[in-house]
């Protein structure tokens, strides 16, 4: 567990280290781009603030693409080791919980048939859980992998993580906002 | 409080961990690094907390609200030279070893609570599940050393304390566990999985129990964590809390990079060519003092925070400011500005959007 203000400044530090990667790749840019640009810079910040120790993190970095960039700043503030092994990794995982989702997936349509005479409530109970959990697999990154205990346990991190985020950016936001008047 | 980094220098994990939080969350950091010395990688993730009991982690996740008041009075300890810091440090490792032993010290008697000679006498309607043995927890000088020694033994034996739990409330007050288990000494290879009346025992069941368990203990944590959600019920109902929580987080971001991006062209640099033909520099240069700097190391203890203004470039206030926003509330942090002219130059053709962005909001 680390501070979380140590934390914040990791992600303060990492973030504007990939804006500046960022700016150096490309340099006119519209606002959309700088937003764009600014968010995955934050993302890929976050991630790699977290040591890439949680799945969530490195589902992240895995989902960089070289299209926008955003594989170079994974590459500037992880290193270009750490994230080919991570990239590499996760299409492995990715690959095999594909062919065991199947087999689960058989496997639990053969057990749902026993359990039939369940009542109905208790039924419909399941089938609300079971839905709000496949929200939150595609709300966390990489969550589409993982089982429900874990995937609680990343939601947890992820949720941390975010809060610290928030906080950072808004910080900047609001010095950005204090400093033009005081010209 | 960075100042107090300062001092401290990253000489110890323990000194580093208690710059910003006070004595509460220090003592506390401090009992998570002796609970989990697993792998690094686990340590440094939040998910290291989900080994401790419930009230503790929340007390840990709740402490960067309550730190406020901490940092408060670190902060007017600022102009205390250095010595007196280190003697400070250590009057303060002491009184949280204690504690922190004695906490471990219950801990670990709740651990062997559920060690299973002790369960033998209390079973009337329990069964044994083969599983693996808990070869640790014999009698051990240091009660840290029988938590520490492998996480799989924790898991062990962290399990079965809530289970333990959930007993107790089941069965009412029968049993005296806390006598049994100072009697508690040798070890046995059984681990009890209890199954209560009318419970399937099948090790297909008792598995799929012990992982909803889990499940909920998690969620728990997650219900505490997500505000205005601890006093639901139900987990579809917690559920949709959680995700509402993570989808209004993720939209603050999407809004604040956007925000960012329209008000202030210098957070990410260099738009204009004119822009970056006078910052750069200044950003090169700023790099490495941006990496250690933030912990002020070669900043003197014995001054206030206002001295040290002046020598700040663009990165390192922002940093400051924004840390500082932390504590101040905006308010009281007007006057550096006027000391950081090569911030403003630039940020006077974004007024203009900032303020309409302003008024939108």
């Amino acid at each position: 567990m680390r501070n979380p203000s140590s934390l914040k400044r990791d992600f303060l530090k990492k973030w504007l280290m990939g804006l500046q990667i960022y700016t150096t790749t490309n340099r006119n840019m519209t606002v959309a781009d700088r937003k764009r640009a600014i968010k995955l810079s934050a993302d890929i910040a976050l991630a790699s603030s977290r040591n890439c120790a949680t799945r969530w993190s490195r589902a992240v970095i895995a989902g960089t693409s070289v299209h926008d960039g955003s594989f170079l700043v994974a590459n500037g503030l992880l290193g270009r080791a750490v994230c080919e092994r991570i990239k590499q990794s996760s299409s492995k995982i990715t690959r095999s919980s594909w062919s065991s989702g199947k087999i689960l997936k058989r496997s639990r349509r053969v057990g749902r048939r026993k359990k039939c005479r369940k009542p109905a409530a208790e039924w419909i109970a399941r089938r609300l859980v079971q839905k709000r959990t496949r929200t939150l697999r595609g709300l966390v990154p990489g969550g589409e992998f993982m089982d429900e205990v874990s995937l609680i346990e990343e939601t947890l991190d992820y949720i941390l993580a975010l809060q610290t985020q928030v906080d950072v950016m808004r910080c900047l936001a609001t010095t950005a906002y204090v400093a033009p008047p005081s010209l | 409080m960075e100042i107090r980094v300062g001092t401290v220098g990253g000489s110890s994990p323990i000194g580093r961990q208690s710059d910003d939080s006070g004595l509460e969350s220090l003592q506390f950091c401090e009992e998570i690094q002796g609970l989990m010395t697993i792998p690094a990688e686990n340590a440094s993730s939040f998910t290291a907390l989900l080994e401790l009991p419930a009230t503790q982690a929340l007390e840990l996740l709740h402490s960067p609200d309550s730190a406020g008041g901490a940092t408060a009075a670190v902060v007017t300890d600022d102009s205390v030279p250095k010595p007196y810091f280190s003697a400070f440090n250590c009057n303060l490792t002491f009184p949280t070893n204690s504690a922190l032993i004695e906490r471990a010290a219950k801990f670990s008697v709740l651990a062997e609570e559920d060690s299973p000679d002790t369960t033998s006498k209390v079973a009337l309607n329990l069964e044994k599940v083969k599983n693996e043995p808990t070869t640790e927890t014999d009698s051990n000088p240091n009660p840290l050393q029988t938590l520490i020694s492998d996480p799989a033994v924790e898991n062990t034996n962290q399990r079965p304390t809530k289970r333990k739990e959930r007993e107790k409330k089941g069965k009412g007050s029968t049993k005296k566990s806390k006598n049994e288990s100072s009697e508690a000494a040798e070890k046995l290879p059984y681990i009890h999985v209890r199954a209560r009346r009318g419970q399937a025992t099948d090790s297909h069941s008792l598995a799929e129990r012990a992982r909803r368990e889990k499940i909920n203990a998690r969620m728990k944590l997650l219900q505490e964590l997500v505000p205005g959600c601890n006093k639901i019920s139900g987990t579809a109902l917690v559920l949709d809390e959680i995700i509402n929580h993570v989808q209004s987080l993720q939209r603050q971001v999407e809004f604040l990079s956007m925000r960012l991006a329209a008000v202030n062209p210098r957070v990410d640099f260099n738009i204009d060519s004119i822009l970056a033909a006078e910052n750069e520099p200044i950003l090169e240069s700023n790099f490495p003092s941006m990496v250690a700097p933030l912990m002020w190391p070669e900043i003197p203890v014995s001054g206030t925070r206002q001295q040290y203004q002046p020598q700040w470039h663009f990165d390192g206030a922002v940093n400051q400011r924004a840390w500082a926003m932390d504590e101040h509330n905006h308010h009281n942090f007007s006057t550096p500005e006027n000391s950081l002219l090569s911030y403003d130059s630039s940020a006077n053709s974004a007024s203009l959007h900032s303020n309409q962005l302003k008024m939108e909001l």
